[in-house]
């Protein structure tokens, strides 16, 4: 007599009536009111006769004694192996934060040597970290930016973007006149000569918060800020959850729906660990300030390509710089000021 | 009571103990800029790697000094006074033909503001001159449109305006005035932008 009532005051705990009347020894009699498991109790307590679970576990092994056997089998070819011993090292590094200089190196020469065994070419990664004395700032002149995008697109080539799904860092936003810095009326994909009557441009990406919002919400800390002020993410270490996607208030980071796949004779080889190096399906990217660049003493590609020079960028700690300059003379603003994220990406006018 | 006391000394001691993981805490970022800048002043001397000290010109009349690259080496014609060795009139006059920038039109400002003579002299073709008939080296010609254009070439020299092609570390080496805008023609035209976004990503629904 076990009616299913459903009272409208019971809680929903998840208990759900449980049928265990596949095994031969238990009784099939009592239903039993099993809770849904959760977490670990998910994977090993579970109830299972004998035979399955002697199923499963040889499943398992089978596995992985494949994956020993490919790196320690006498058969299969030196490339092969060098592979998957790669791999099996590269799963069970840790976070890049607390690599030492040691343990960085090897990582990166890890990547450089499966990308060579994969594809034939060499490319050079770097794991620099960061100047002392440097913390990186940035300007936008809104009066010079006429919306010719070229910044983004020495982005997308510097920092070895996906062709495919058009992943850009930077938004160029037209906006209309006489609106402000309106972004729900703004349009970032026009194409139509510029600059076009009526409307004036400029740009969004990753502005490098020095209180980061995404920093603090990432569940693994696979997002951190840098000593100089660029926020970085390590995209071996991302699960891909999307948090800090939802924390930014300023649509700065993106994620690889897919995985990004860029024509091989455009891929850039001058690569950092936490920059331009190749992504993988399922983990964030964003704006890294060229990491690559700036800390060779370069300009971001961004800034270097802007035919109009609307785009500054300098150390903040050097008093002599031009971004130090800007701000120091000129009207700047930054936006969602009231947040408190403090962003390091000043906007100005002529 | 005991017990309170306890609690509010546990409390106490958690406030003042309890530090986050960065031990720097500034209230904004121009707090903190103010506080780590490099007190030292920078060592003056010239350091690039992309340009060599011969080939740049140094705008003295700035502090700190900036470089911008040699003028009259750019300029095919120089030195002017190769052809114009006699008045523009009298060279008019004698149907030499199409020669070198014979074309030349000027589309700057309107012709009671600009013409010719406004920075050229008839018998000095090698300099330029300002509205009180001093000269301006070729190289320094930003002190011309200075005369009308004060501001911008202030944000110039400051840093906001024209192009930077040296990095952010290294002694800045700006362009100049001519490398950007025409002087003869200064307006840019309008153009298409360099890209065509096909794609309406997820991110930006």
């Amino acid at each position: 007599m076990n009616k299913e009532i459903k009272k409208w005051f019971s809680l929903n705990l998840g208990n759900k009536k449980q049928n265990n009347c596949g095994c031969s020894d238990s009784k099939c009699g009592d239903q039993a009111m099993v809770k849904n498991k959760d977490g670990v109790a998910q994977v090993f307590d579970v109830n299972m006769d004998r035979r399955q679970a002697f199923k499963k576990l040889t499943a398992g092994l089978m596995i992985g004694a494949g994956a020993v056997s490919t790196s320690c089998s006498v058969v299969s070819g030196e490339k092969s192996k060098e592979k998957s011993e790669i791999e099996w090292e590269e799963y069970f590094k840790g976070n890049y934060k607390l690599m030492t200089d040691e343990e960085k190196n090897n990582t990166v020469d890890r990547l450089v040597r499966s990308y060579e065994l994969r594809t034939g070419s060499k490319i050079n990664i770097s794991s620099k970290d960061a100047e002392k004395d440097v913390l990186f700032g940035y300007a936008f002149n809104i009066s010079k930016c006429q919306g010719y995008m070229d910044c983004v697109n020495a982005c997308v080539e510097e920092n070895n973007q996906d062709r495919a799904s058009q992943m850009q860092y930077i938004r160029i936003h037209e906006m209309n006149d006489g609106k402000g810095l309106n972004f729900g009326e703004a349009d970032d994909t026009y194409y139509h000569e510029v600059p076009a009557a009526g409307h004036f441009y400029m740009g969004t990406q990753c502005f490098h918060c020095d209180n980061p919002p995404c920093v603090e919400v990432c569940p693994v800390q696979a997002t951190w800020k840098e000593k100089d002020g660029i926020v970085v993410i390590d995209y071996d270490w991302c699960i891909g959850c999307r948090y800090c996607m939802a924390a930014c208030p300023y649509d700065g980071r993106r994620f690889n729906w897919s995985t990004p796949e860029i024509p091989e004779q455009e891929v850039n080889k001058n690569q950092h660990y936490l920059g331009n190096r190749l992504r993988k399906k399922g983990v964030m990217e964003k704006c890294t300030f060229c990491i690559q660049r700036s800390r060779a003493g370069d300009n971001p590609a961004c800034v270097e390509a802007c035919p109009t020079g609307s785009r500054i960028f300098g150390n903040l700690l050097d008093p002599e710089s031009e971004i130090r300059w800007v701000l120091e003379n000129k009207k700047v603003f930054r936006l969602k000021e009231d947040l408190g994220t403090e962003p390091k990406f000043w906007y100005f006018m002529d | 009571m005991m017990n309170l006391k306890l609690s509010i000394l546990l409390i106490l001691a958690i406030t003042l103990f309890s530090c986050k993981e960065n031990h720097e805490e500034y209230h904004n970022i121009i707090d903190k800029i103010e506080a780590n800048s490099m007190a030292y002043k920078k060592d003056s001397t010239f350091s690039n790697n992309q340009f060599e000290i011969s080939e740049l010109t140094t705008v003295i009349d700035n502090d700190p000094h900036f470089y911008i690259k040699n003028r009259k080496s750019e300029i095919e014609s120089y030195a002017c006074s190769e052809c114009h060795n006699k008045p523009v009139s009298q060279l008019q006059s004698e149907d030499l033909g199409k020669k070198a920038h014979w074309d030349i039109k000027l589309i700057h400002a309107d012709d009671k503001t600009m013409s010719c003579l406004s920075c050229h002299k008839d018998n000095d073709m090698d300099n330029l001159h300002s509205i009180t008939g001093g000269k301006i080296d070729f190289n320094l010609s930003y002190q011309l449109c200075a005369q009308c254009h004060n501001k911008e070439v202030k944000d110039w020299k400051g840093g906001a305006h024209g192009k930077n092609i040296s990095g952010w570390q290294t002694s800045r080496v700006s362009k100049l005035c001519v490398e950007c805008h025409n002087p003869h023609n200064p307006s840019f035209e309008k153009r298409w932008p360099a890209r065509y976004n096909t794609q309406m990503v997820e991110q930006r629904k």
